[in-house]
């Protein structure tokens, strides 16, 4: 059975560099790595199992169908390709004098080959240009505006940092992002989008109907002092027509948390994997769960694995790349001892540290009419303002307010609407989330409210993806008491939100609500859990741990090796032959979904390794 | 997308109403007396051994339940979910549904995860023209995917219980306890209620009346029935999310006969590989299917929304006062 778990070449018994994680950054760098330019020998190590059957058939066979299909059982119920809370949960606490319980899902992602991206509707914003000199920008706007008071900067100051390059620098990774993954867009639709060097490979595809509604409702509504809002389209890595071996979207709805059926979401396993698979310099061994790192404390020489049959294995290769996901990269390294008994590349202290997850905001209203969500691609629109930026992205937006002026970095809002999933969203609520009387958790009121789909086809709105401030107080270590089903510690996850991400979203809440009404909304409602998590009992958080999915920090990217993990290359400071590549290198984490720049960053990273 | 959730209110925030009315008790509908006396009856039974037999017989049948707790079974189901004028969950196979997942490990693949990508419930589009095609994709839903030994472990645990299976006791110690195993659940919950049944009302819970069967379950649940440490669910918990699972979902995993509980919630179900837009060579963009359309409104709303139920409005009302209360708690 283990010996049947492979992918690509399976002669390959030398390896230059192994890579940990098949999905957006380890599927990006396998692609760069054994690249006829760069001829590197790869090992890929996944720890989940292979939705892709055949994923390594050569041309003119086609590219295969993949076992994913429209069941909300299979993927929402039963988590076919999610990280399992019964066999590896995580912890949670909100600070250290709390008790961490266990909780199953801390913002789990999928674990299969081709990782969580599959499993996503594959948006793909960039990162503005003063993301990554946000440290410099803000404190150079402080010292311009005497009484700014920023939380997080010199109010209250969190760990911001600069990232080590520019958006300049990164800029030619995120076009060559967009070509291999495939991103619809539309050029110039996003006036907050930062300069593009190229046009996007293909056009948006079809709008959803409530998605216009919204936009309608946001040009009505206007940014205090800057005019009305700029709605936009949504760029995504979904097919809008044939391009690759891969087909058209079909707008099947099943988007958000399913694999894609017919392979036009550009997810890594059927992209950037792919053509390392076919290049005969790659082997991929899934159902193989790596648990530790050998090393002398400055160099690695083996990773040891669990296989799919729970025998323990290792491989040997020149280097090793993290891109397990920003939790499971660092927790490899907590499980790492070195000789003297510290965790692998902690010489700065702030390993597991910085973790960041997006403080989501969400305002839903109640349509009158169906919003048929369950046909499109899950989002098609957004509006970018309350990132807070000026057109452009390259300035900090100031904000003339009663109280002086202030600052407000919030994030990119997805217009959204349930997917018509009747078990879990429908369903779930009214039996089991609305209290007592105020739900329907049986009989004939239940198939009433099921029948009519009273939330499903009528409640739509928007989530803001608000950037939250990097604090060493976040972070990932191992728990002491809770073992995962090979009998390591889980990651015990610490996390409490910064006034930095609370008073933004204090700031635009009320404009949110504005713009559900504005749209037809005939009221609305609010999802404060990240709120509710400050203010809660401590015995009563169980259940209450992020789900924002947007995992960064833990291996913070930097020059300095006192106060980062890695290089700005990518390379561990004090481990010559480990680098990181996912999600786990970003130094803050901006208000825009992740995984372009992950993707752009794993081949600024891989490209750098080899030189080409 | 972020899954739209309804928060979970810290405790306190809301009073709870006044139950509606129209629920009648047990109390009401039996005498105090008899009620406490069937409560009673209801704990002494857990204690009680079962019928070998009958468990004998069901398994050589390939069945996990007897007829008798197939007949319970059917009955609670259906009231979660009633026959009106649309089909109910015994119309809707809820309990076959509920029994293939139990039995799940009696087939050389077990029946965990349907296989995809497509079933044969629609065409493929025809990209030449943008209209859908005649050809239609053989049905890969049919062939369940082989689990992979974590997985394995992982639903023997679930159905069995985490104690009753070698290697997934890990964390027994330090969570408070085992997972308890859905099959174990199945057997003392339809116990429990068909014991309840006989002692205060005197007879069998499928042989009651439906108004009695309500007040049954309802006074058993959160009552008798209350959340384990582990799962966080009761056995009324298990049974109306399974109810929900068999009316629902895929038609290859035993329950939603025919597709019919989609065509009751007014959903085409799976629509792969045709979708809602499809892509046209000859016009290089795409075309909307009129009937289904994506971006404008449904064409019987075109003239106004449709009405909702009573109980929709009210739940719609429920969650917007909810929202108001909290709202004002946190000042936003």
């Amino acid at each position: 059975m283990a010996t049947d778990d492979l992918l690509g070449n399976r002669a390959l018994r030398h390896f230059d560099v192994c890579i940990i994680g098949s999905g957006a950054g380890g599927g990006t760098a396998a692609y760069v790595l054994t690249r006829d330019d760069a001829r590197q020998n790869v090992l890929v190590l996944e720890a989940g199992p292979n939705p892709f059957p055949g994923l390594d058939r050569h041309p003119p066979a086609p590219l295969p169908f993949p076992l994913h299909g429209n069941d909300e059982l299979k993927y929402a119920v039963r988590g076919y390709i999610q990280q399992d809370p019964f066999l590896e949960p995580r912890s949670f606490r909100i600070d250290d004098t709390s008790d961490a319980k266990l909780a199953g899902d801390v913002n789990g992602l999928p674990k299969a080959v081709g990782g969580a991206f599959q499993h996503a509707d594959c948006k793909t914003p960039r990162f503005n240009a003063v993301d990554f000199r946000l440290k410099t920008a803000m404190d150079a706007l402080i010292a311009a505006n005497p009484g700014l008071l920023v939380k997080g900067f010199n109010d209250e100051p969190a760990n911001f940092s600069d990232w080590p390059f520019t958006y300049d620098d990164l800029e030619p990774f995120y076009a060559e992002a967009e070509m291999l993954y495939g991103v619809q867009g539309q050029a110039g639709d996003n006036v907050f989008e930062s300069r593009r060097s190229s046009t996007y490979p293909m056009a948006p595809g079809v709008p959803m109907y409530f998605a216009l509604r919204l936009a309608d409702g946001a040009r009505r509504v206007t940014l205090p002092g800057y005019g009305p809002l700029s709605p936009h389209t949504y760029p995504a890595a979904i097919n809008s027509r044939f391009y690759g071996d891969r087909p058209p979207c079909v707008d099947c709805g099943l988007c958000s948390g399913f694999g894609c059926p017919n392979n036009s979401k550009g997810s890594p396993a059927v992209t950037t994997l792919r053509h390392a698979l076919l290049s005969g310099r790659c082997q991929l061994r899934f159902n193989a769960t790596a648990v530790r790192l050998l090393n002398d404390g400055g160099h690695v020489s083996a990773v040891e694995y669990v296989d799919g049959v729970g025998r323990r294995q290792q491989a040997t290769a020149g280097a090793f790349i993290l891109a397990a996901s920003a939790i499971e990269s660092a927790r490899l390294c907590l499980l790492s001892p070195t000789p003297g008994g510290a965790a692998l590349g902690n010489s700065s202290g702030q390993l597991g540290q910085n973790l960041m997850f997006h403080l989501q905001t969400t305002v839903s209203g109640f349509l009158p009419e169906r919003v048929h969500g369950e046909r499109g691609r899950a989002v098609t629109h957004g509006i970018s303002d309350f990132r807070g930026v000026a057109p452009g992205g390259e300035e900090i937006r100031l904000f003339a307010t009663d109280a002086g002026q202030r600052v407000a970095l919030g994030g990119i809002c997805e217009f959204s609407a349930s997917q018509g999933l009747p078990i879990t969203e429908d369903g779930d609520i009214y039996a089991f989330q609305l209290p007592g009387p105020l739900g329907a958790r049986m009989g004939l009121p239940l198939k009433n409210v099921l029948r009519d789909q009273a939330l499903g086809q009528h409640l739509f709105g928007l989530v803001m993806q608000a950037e939250d401030a990097p604090q060493r107080t976040n972070r990932v270590d191992l728990d002491p008491r809770y073992v995962d089903v090979h009998g390591l510690p889980v990651s015990r996850v610490t996390y409490k939100s910064h006034a930095y991400e609370l008073e933004t979203r204090k700031f635009y809440l009320p404009i949110m609500k504005q713009i559900v009404q504005q749209a037809g909304a005939k009221g609305f409602t609010v999802d404060g859990d990240t709120v509710y998590a400050l203010v809660r009992p401590r015995d009563a958080l169980l259940g209450l741990a992020p789900s924002s999915r947007h995992i960064m920090g833990t291996l913070r990217m930097g020059p300095d090796q006192a106060s980062s993990v890695v290089t700005p290359a990518g390379r561990f400071h004090d481990v010559d032959n480990l680098y990181a590549c996912d999600g786990s290198v970003f130094p803050t984490s901006s208000g825009y979904n992740p995984t372009l720049t992950i993707i752009a960053v794993a081949l600024k990273i891989a490209h750098g390794i080899v030189g080409t | 997308m972020q899954r739209l959730r309804f928060p979970r209110l810290p405790p306190g925030l809301v009073p709870a109403p006044a139950p509606p009315a129209l629920l009648r008790t047990p109390g009401v509908l039996f005498g105090r007396r008899e009620f406490v006396k069937g409560i009673g009856a209801v704990l002494l039974a857990l204690a009680l051994p079962f019928t070998r037999l009958r468990r004998v017989y069901a398994a050589a049948r390939g069945r996990f339940f007897t007829a008798d707790e197939l007949a319970t079974l059917e009955a609670l189901c259906e009231r979660i979910l009633p026959a009106d004028g649309d089909p109910g969950a015994r119309d809707l196979g809820a309990a076959s549904y509920i029994e293939r997942l139990l039995t799940a490990f009696d087939r050389p693949v077990p029946l965990i995860f349907a296989g995809g990508p497509f079933s044969n419930r629609n065409p493929f589009p025809d990209n030449s023209t943008g209209t859908p095609s005649d050809k239609r994709p053989r049905d890969a839903f049919r062939r369940f995917i082989r689990l992979t030994g974590a997985q394995r472990l992982r639903w023997q645990a679930e159905l069995l219980g985490s104690n009753q299976v070698p290697g997934a006791a890990f964390n027994d110690a330090a969570a408070g306890g085992p997972l308890p195993g859905l099959r174990q659940m199945y057997r003392d919950g339809l116990r429990v209620i068909d014991t309840a049944a006989r002692n205060m009302a005197g007879a069998a819970y499928a042989a009651l009346p439906s108004d009695q069967q309500d007040a049954i379950l309802t006074t058993l649940d959160r009552t008798v029935f209350t959340p384990d440490a582990r799962r966080g669910m009761s056995f009324v918990d298990v049974l109306i999310q399974h109810t929900l699972e068999g009316c629902f979902s895929l038609p290859e995993y035993g329950g939603n006969r025919d597709g019919r509980g989609w065509a009751l919630l007014g959903l085409e179900g799976d629509d792969q590989p045709l979708g809602y837009s499809i892509f046209s060579r000859a016009t290089d963009g795409y075309d909307e299917r009129p009937d289904h359309p994506m971006s404008t409104p449904n064409p019987d709303e075109l003239a106004g929304a449709r009405a909702l139920s009573p109980d929709g409005e009210r739940i719609q009302q429920s969650i917007m006062t909810l929202a108001t209360a909290v709202s004002k708690f946190f000042g936003e």
